[in-house]
């Protein structure tokens, strides 16, 4: 009958051959390879200093009949570190989450044991079945001043370890990034894009709860971050792009009252309209005008008009026409 | 310890009549604009609060102002109304009921608070004190605005009944400190809840006011 037998990295194993005397007989066995004698004291088989590569099934076999007298798989591992927890919850007010980890693996099983304990009563953490190592609990209360403490547990067969958190209900919100956001250029506007993204879906509430954004946003060749924070809306033009470049734009979100802000939304790309390149070789008047910019060490962006006056093609005059209607009704709009 | 009861009782009698009426001028705005202006100031008064709570746990001394300080409640702490509810009745709260608890809640906080006022030695921190119970009371007034304003009844006065003299006297020196502990804890939670209960008002009560925001354009 087979045994499992943990044991610590650098230790000194000494391994019987089950109920055989000492000084009888025996072969060694590990892995489908024999063991030679240097390693045996008697029938004891001792194995000094174990690294993780000795880990396997070893047999032991009496000297001329080759039974079977004994086997066993040996795991080489370590007992476990101080384990990584972390608490949070993406889904207030329903509840929170607990997750964790090891920093270092033992190369054997381990259990985990979570326990919650809210004032003095004890909570139940739901273990998930995926991912694993992830429990989830549910508000019973809410507005709570008694704070939380959770303990973890990892335990496996060389040792135990174990770490505590203990928060306000309040300072592990976290809602998840904002979903599905879309930058589009907008036609005619050659220093717009328009943003538009969505609520995590993991926020259950957003009608009690809301949410406030933060956007942000960069040309690819630049560094630096532009920011804008929104306290409502699920959308925003940027009205100062660069014409012509792409750009990098990425949504964060947070309850409006309470919490952190959540990690950056998936990165998205987009680069303001610009007008359909000219194929033919009539140049078309273009009248340039500047419009003021905030930053003076930044060239002075440029708009660009088609000349209604300009005859290339009819496709060409098409466009420029629209823009030039377009503008105009912009202008009425807004003298 | 006598003066912390003989305190508590005149806090109670205090407490207990009526409460004044709303400003006129509440009543002029809308009613969503009362709750919009009710709702930026427990976000201001949750600011302030930060700064006072830290400063006067530090007066307090150790253990108090220790970020880890996570003490049990003791019964006697139960005097100080405790804004936590369960989930499906705070979500089931009518408009009135979610008022009148921010209203009774405050009231009786602001009287607790105006007592450690009276106590506290330091001068700067009598003054932070100061400033916030003012600040506190202009809150209790403006929940009383949209109260009258939604044709709600004010309530008589603080829910309970009134604290029967020399029974709420701190026994000792460490046991009146954690009073002070939890006093400062609930007012901060309350301060959070009602950012909510407020934000749940603001979608039911549609502003009178629409606020046209004009945008400037590029051209």
């Amino acid at each position: 009958d087979s045994h499992i037998q943990y044991e610590r990295v650098g230790a000194d194993v000494t391994m019987k051959c089950g109920s055989m005397d000492w000084d009888a007989a025996v072969t060694w066995m590990a892995n489908g390879t024999d063991i030679d004698d240097s390693h045996l004291n008697g029938s004891y088989l001792i194995l000094k200093n174990v690294d993780l590569t000795q880990s396997g099934q070893y047999f032991c076999y009496e000297g001329s009949s080759w039974h079977l007298k004994y086997q066993t798989i040996l795991r080489v591992g370590v007992p476990p570190k101080e384990p990584v927890l972390m608490c949070r919850s993406n889904n207030y007010p329903k509840g929170f989450y607990c997750s964790w980890h090891l920093p270092s693996p033992t190369y054997i099983p381990n259990t985990f044991n979570i326990s919650v304990i809210h004032g003095t009563r004890e909570m139940v953490c739901e273990k998930d079945v995926f991912p694993k190592n992830r429990c989830h609990i549910r508000y019973l209360q809410l507005f709570s001043t008694v704070k939380y403490k959770v303990t973890l547990t990892v335990t496996n067969a060389l040792g135990k370890n174990s770490t505590s958190l203990t928060f306000d209900e309040f300072a592990i919100v976290k809602p998840d990034p904002p979903e599905s956001v879309v930058a589009k250029p907008v036609p005619n506007n050659p220093r717009r894009l328009e943003v538009s993204w969505q609520n995590p879906s993991s926020w259950p509430d957003p009608e009690s709860f809301p949410l406030k954004f933060f956007l942000r946003y960069r040309p690819l060749i630049l560094d630096q971050w532009q920011h804008v924070e929104l306290s409502d809306g699920t959308s925003h033009t940027i009205t100062d792009a660069y014409a012509g470049k792409e750009y990098i734009i990425q949504v964060a979100a947070k309850d409006n009252d309470i919490g952190t802000w959540s990690d950056w939304s998936v990165a998205v790309h987009a680069t303001p309209w610009t007008e359909e390149p000219k194929h033919l070789t009539t140049e078309v008047q273009i009248t340039e005008t500047t419009s003021t910019s905030t930053s003076s060490f930044m060239p002075p962006p440029t708009t660009k008009i088609c000349d209604k006056g300009a005859g290339v093609g009819s496709g060409a005059v098409a466009v420029c026409w629209t823009a030039g209607l377009v503008l105009a009704a912009y202008g009425v709009l807004f003298i | 310890g006598d003066s912390w009861g003989i305190f508590a009782f005149l806090c109670a009698a205090l407490c207990n009549l009526p409460a004044v009426p709303a400003l006129n001028g509440t009543e002029e705005l809308g009613a969503g604009q009362s709750i919009q202006k009710t709702y930026d100031l427990t976000r201001y008064l949750e600011h302030q609060l930060r700064t006072l709570a830290g400063t006067y746990l530090n007066y307090l001394g150790p253990p108090f102002n220790e970020p880890d300080f996570n003490p049990p409640r003791l019964a006697r702490a139960e005097r100080v109304p405790s804004a936590t509810v369960d989930l499906d009745l705070w979500r089931g709260l009518t408009d009135n009921a979610r008022l009148a608890a921010n209203y009774r809640a405050y009231s009786r906080l602001l009287c607790y608070l105006r007592g450690l006022d009276g106590q506290v030695g330091a001068v700067e921190l009598r003054h932070r004190l100061g400033h916030f119970c003012s600040s506190l009371q202009g809150l209790v007034l403006s929940i009383a605005g949209v109260m009258s304003s939604l044709g709600y009844p004010l309530p008589a006065g603080p829910a309970g009944p009134p604290l029967p003299p020399g029974s709420s006297a701190a026994p000792n020196d460490f046991l009146k400190k954690m009073d002070d502990f939890w006093l400062l804890k609930e007012l901060q939670t309350w301060l959070w809840r009602s950012a909510k209960d407020f934000n749940r008002l603001k979608k039911k009560v549609p502003p009178a006011v629409v606020t046209l925001r004009l945008e400037t354009r590029g051209f």
